[in-house]
């Protein structure tokens, strides 16, 4: 796949040996760097001072009292906590890895290279290309429990829907939130492993083929290894995305019914922008980043231990 | 193979300075917003909330700005984003509005945190303002804060009970009363809605009623209204002094509320779990419902397919409003809220300011407003009590009678206690209620489950015990407060 | 065998139009929400058939016309964001691309990581941020803050581009006496022009799209798209055909540059990693 790449920094190695020439390539990155780190570490450092004081808009305007954790203690003991942190786990593992299958099987499909198809790869693209909010609005009409779309063709189906309508029953809500990020990003997995699973060389998997192996060996055992690294990186990138999500979550059902889905995401924006509890969302947010970053730290670990860059 | 800046023809040299051009103009216009006449002396900037009242107030403006020479900058926002701009600017200290929509639920925070001024000083100074001719019950929940009157209200709205007359008629039961009474409580209200269950009207199925379930302000708005009438407190002594913010949810009228709303909620479109404030109102429009009851401005929204078409619902002829039920033997009360206008204190224009909240809350333009056309008659959320006996208004809103008897029973500040930190405390009673609709938990369990969890967000908020200073605030005193300012 | 082969591609065109029917018809829904009378919205069966009328879209551009401002606001911040990010993005993705560097992986990874930050909860901070710098309400404020989003997307894409020029142009330049400037300037940027508009467009979309900066960030006359979509959704009442319309509005752009650039789709929103 790295085919293409050039190793080059040799070939540029450099002549003189002034300040500007031995530390150039940190100067290129450096601005983008201190601008990168100018806008994120501002609002974290913001974050961790606030987070120790008892600071809420709706009492008074400025940080009333030093309370060292307690705005931790209250953010880990709040009512919706627990209900947050699994319906988030639940979203980002589950949604990406029905994602990643659903997007592998219609790759697979693709790949077919049937005349006309390239037509259907094109416009597949398009959910992805809608603003989150606007896809919150699109399925708050689909779900509609008088007249909505969704609801017609289930009861058509003679699927039971819910008396209460899809979103209004515990039973199926989180998994309605779940399948508008599946709508909307599957077609992402699809275009991104059908491209890669392209640049496979055929000779490859033609040499297989003359050993008897059969389609889902060579899936399972060369295809798949050899588009190893693409497959760790959007699946990162989408559980990144998933964890933070909150406006499908704000449009569609506000975490409701009772704490059905209610997302970490969610619990931020009220904590913050509902309740203006600067100090509590403050601690939320230091939690949330942590536990993102363990995840996050931990699969780049063991995925991208052996890769050379 | 050299290259050499130098060397740059005169032709690319001509393109990169024009490149260079434009991007330096266009980063300048980055800059500064488009923010023709900002500066000037002569404007006054307005944010509102898009709720009905500022589609006809924004039809009036032209009058205004011809009257006072002051140019309007209008900006309306949903309530989400209204809030969330209003706090970001005052916590920013900046001068983003010359004129505020406030919600009643906020008035206490912002006038505490010195985020709006008083207008004590301007009402006191102004001869013609006849502040005398507002609801007081309104001025008293909605615009007074430690005994400051800090916004005036654009529209007030009470609750009511809105019901089908065709279907009455036809299952010959009798209409509810458009003058509160003893008889008509909400025993009897629950009793007329069973009579509707399990019948058709028009060859469709009917559902007696249609609640709220939607958390976290939807269903605490609805529910609030019963447990009020109820006699429901939220708080060991709120606003009497001294100020003692114990929650009291474990009080025999909140336990009997939640049985109640239940009840409605059985006597409900199951989809209604998820309503929020209009889709009860949608719901109603469309026709299959019997009887319910909700914020005033849905008197009239019901009227209307859609909410900015003015296009006219099936419901439009068929539909009349009756006066609240009440609870046996408790002294009934009203929910108010609604919305007001205030001037915050980082503007430079706050005379600007007062100018356009006197304008806008005057009787002369609530009148206009109720009169515009357009939207099939949209707005008669009056708080001055002179349009409640004006015949042209009342030609065109009938109801105007029995929504005036529900404001004079109103005292928004027991409904929902306008405290600091009250959202916190909204979104766990919301919750909880929401679930008590679709479980089967006992309500006296959950509400102490509630109860312990209020207490701990409000002794995380600072608010038990309450080291503030108290203010015994009272219908009276606010009586006295109009009579000494409305003496000018 | 032919009969199964036959079989088989009838069974991939079903497939194939399947997923159009599942991804796309909601898409077509909507759309038709936008064009449909208000009445027929919420009939049950859904209507396929009715009277297209332009009434929503012409609420929203011309008369009032709420959204025609907010479609330009949404135009010039997306471009600010994009044109702010190039002079930041470029040159450290040549860095990347070129140069030998100590944690390499590293730095690369830590761009990505940028992307685990919950905005949401960063708007307080945001807003007082600009806030003390003065810029509260203008497009710069938006357009700085979705640096976080555009820089680490451009320079991982750019960078990708940027390894595909043979090093032997740059090698040969070098012999010739030429500053690494010059060559950056004068070889490789020329080659990659291709490269930086297709990163452009994207981060164009991503900036598009942002609804969470410009909630806090945008005043009445710097509002974007879909906070416009929002202002539909009021407490008093919902209109769909509005909402639908101004999205369909939000739509259009992102869908024609990711229809335009189809065969760069892949690479950008692999940010870079998947050549496609």
């Amino acid at each position: 796949m790295h085919a293409t790449t050039i190793r080059s920094q040799r070939a540029l190695a450099p002549v003189r040996r002034g300040f500007v020439r031995r530390n150039l390539p940190y100067l290129l990155i450096a601005p983008s760097v201190i601008m990168l780190l100018a806008l994120i570490a501002y609002p974290l450092l913001f974050a961790l001072r606030s987070s120790f004081y008892f600071w809420n808009l709706q009492v008074g305007p400025e940080p009333m009292a030093f309370v060292g954790l307690d705005n931790y203690v209250q953010a880990l003991n709040a009512f919706d906590f627990r209900a947050a942190l699994t319906n988030t786990l639940i979203l980002s593992v589950l949604g990406t890895a029905i994602e990643f299958g659903l997007g592998l099987t219609i790759a697979l499909v693709l790949l077919k290279a049937l005349p006309g198809m390239n037509v259907v790869r094109a416009l597949l693209i398009l959910p992805t290309t809608i603003a989150p909010i606007v896809v919150g609005f699109l399925f708050r009409y689909l779900y509609d429990p008088g007249g909505g779309l969704l609801t017609w063709v289930l009861q058509s189906l003679w699927l039971p829907v819910p008396a209460e309508g899809i979103l209004g029953s515990p039973t199926t809500a989180l998994a309605a939130i779940l399948f508008v990020d599946i709508w909307q990003w599957t077609p992402f997995f699809a275009i991104v492993l059908y491209a890669s699973l392209l640049s496979v060389p055929d000779e490859i998997i033609e040499a297989a083929r003359l050993d008897r192996a059969s389609a889902w060996t060579i899936l399972m055992r060369i295809k798949l290894p050899l588009i190893r690294r693409t497959a760790t990186i959007i699946v990162m990138l989408r559980f990144m995305q998933i964890f933070n999500t909150f406006d499908t979550v704000l449009v569609l059902t506000r975490g409701g019914p009772g704490t059905s889905t209610r997302t970490l995401g969610y619990s931020l924006y009220e904590q913050g922008l509902v309740n203006f509890n600067v100090g509590l969302v403050s601690a939320q947010t230091w939690i949330t980043v942590l536990i993102v970053n363990i995840i996050v730290a931990l699969y780049v670990f063991f995925a991208f231990r052996n890769e050379e860059w | 193979m050299t290259f050499d800046i130098g060397n740059m023809s005169r032709r690319n040299m001509l393109k990169s300075a024009s490149v260079a051009a434009l991007l330096a103009s266009s980063a300048g216009a980055l800059v500064a917003p488009r923010r023709a006449g900002a500066e000037d002396a002569k404007t006054v900037r307005v944010l509102s909330v898009e709720d009905p009242f500022f589609f006809s107030m924004k039809a009036m403006i032209p009058e205004f700005e011809k009257e006072t020479g002051i140019k309007v900058e209008l900006e309306s926002l949903s309530y989400d984003a209204l809030q969330t701009r209003l706090v970001s600017a005052f916590v920013a200290k900046t001068s983003d509005a010359d004129v505020i929509a406030v919600d009643q639920m906020w008035l206490g925070q912002y006038l505490d945190n010195g985020w709006i001024i008083s207008l004590n000083d301007y009402i006191a100074k102004d001869s013609d303002i006849d502040l005398a001719d507002f609801i007081p019950e309104v001025l008293y929940s909605s615009n007074m804060w430690r005994g400051q009157i800090a916004t005036l209200p654009v529209a007030a709205y009470a609750q009511g009970v809105m019901y089908r007359k065709d279907i009455f008629d036809s299952f010959g039961i009798a209409a509810p009363p458009t003058k509160a009474s003893e008889d008509w409580t909400w025993t009897k209200y629950v009793e007329t809605l069973k009579s509707l269950e399990g019948k058709s009207f028009g060859g469709k199925p009917l559902f007696p009623t249609v609640i709220c379930g939607s958390q976290p302000s939807p269903i605490t708005h609805m529910f609030t209204q019963l447990s009020a009438s109820h006699g429901a407190n939220w708080f060991k002594s709120f606003p009497g002094a001294p100020w003692d913010f114990s929650p009291q949810l474990t009080g025999p009228a909140w336990a009997k509320s939640v049985e109640l709303y239940r009840q409605l909620y059985k006597l409900s479109p199951p989809e209604a779990i998820n309503y929020v404030w209009f889709d009860a109102g949608t719901r109603f429009a469309k026709g299959d419902i019997g009887m319910f009851y909700w914020w005033t401005p849905y008197f009239y929204l019901v009227k209307n397919n859609g909410y900015m078409t003015g296009k006219k619902s099936d419901v439009m002829d068929k539909y009349a409003t009756a006066a609240l039920p009440k609870a046996d033997g408790v002294a009934q009360t009203v929910s108010l809220g609604g919305w007001s206008l205030g001037v915050p204190s980082s503007s430079d224009r706050q005379d600007n300011g007062y100018a356009f909240i006197k304008w806008a809350t005057s009787k002369a333009t609530q009148k206009k407003m109720a009169e515009w056309p357009d939207l099939n008659f949209q707005f008669s959320d009056f708080a001055r009590k002179s349009l409640y006996e004006d015949a042209d208004v009342k030609a065109i809103y009938p109801y105007l009678d029995v929504q005036y008897d529900m404001m004079k029973q109103g005292n928004g500040k027991i409904t929902r206690p306008p405290v600091p930190g009250y959202t916190a405390v909204e979104s766990v009673l919301g919750l909880t209620l929401n679930q008590l609709l679709t479980g089967s938990e006992d309500p006296k369990t959950a509400l102490e489950r509630t109860n312990s969890l209020f207490e701990s967000i409000l002794k995380g908020n600072l608010m038990i015990p309450y080291q503030k200073e108290s203010f015994a605030d009272t219908l009276d005193g606010a009586k006295a407060l109009i009579g000494t300012l409305g003496k000018a | 065998m032919a009969r199964a082969k036959t079989f088989y591609t009838a069974l991939t065109y079903a497939a194939g139009l399947l997923f159009l029917a599942i991804f796309i018809g909601p898409i077509l829904w909507f759309l038709a929400l936008a064009i449909r009378p208000a009445e027929t919205a919420f009939a049950m069966p859904p209507q396929l058939t009715f009277e297209p009328t332009f009434d929503a879209f012409r609420h929203i551009l011309v008369d009032p016309g709420t959204n025609a401002p907010q479609l330009v606001n949404s135009l010039i911040v997306a471009i600010g964001a994009v044109l702010l990010n190039l002079p930041f993005s470029v040159p450290a993705a040549y860095a990347l691309s070129r140069f030998k560097m100590r944690g390499k992986k590293n730095i690369m990874l830590w761009y990505l990581g940028l992307l685990m930050a919950p905005p949401i909860a960063f708007l307080i901070p945001y807003f007082v941020l600009i806030t003390r710098v003065g810029l509260q309400g203008s497009y710069l404020s938006m357009v700085l803050v979705l640096q976080t989003l555009t820089i680490p997307f451009s320079v991982w894409l750019m960078k990708s581009f940027i390894d595909e020029v043979p090093a032997e142009l740059e090698e040969a330049a070098r012999v010739d006496g030429a500053r690494w400037y010059t060559i950056m300037w004068r070889i490789t940027l020329p080659i990659v022009r291709p490269g930086i508009i297709v990163t452009s467009m994207f981060a164009f979309v991503f900036a598009w799209n942002n609804a969470a900066f410009p909630l806090v960030l945008s005043s009445r006359s710097t509002a974007t798209l879909p906070i416009g979509t929002l202002g539909y959704f009021a407490t008093s009442g919902v209109t769909w055909n509005y909402i639908a319309a101004a999205a369909v509005l939000a739509m259009i752009p992102p869908m024609i540059i990711f229809l335009v650039f189809d065969r760069y789709v892949v690479r950008g929103l692999t940010f870079g990693s998947v050549k496609g």
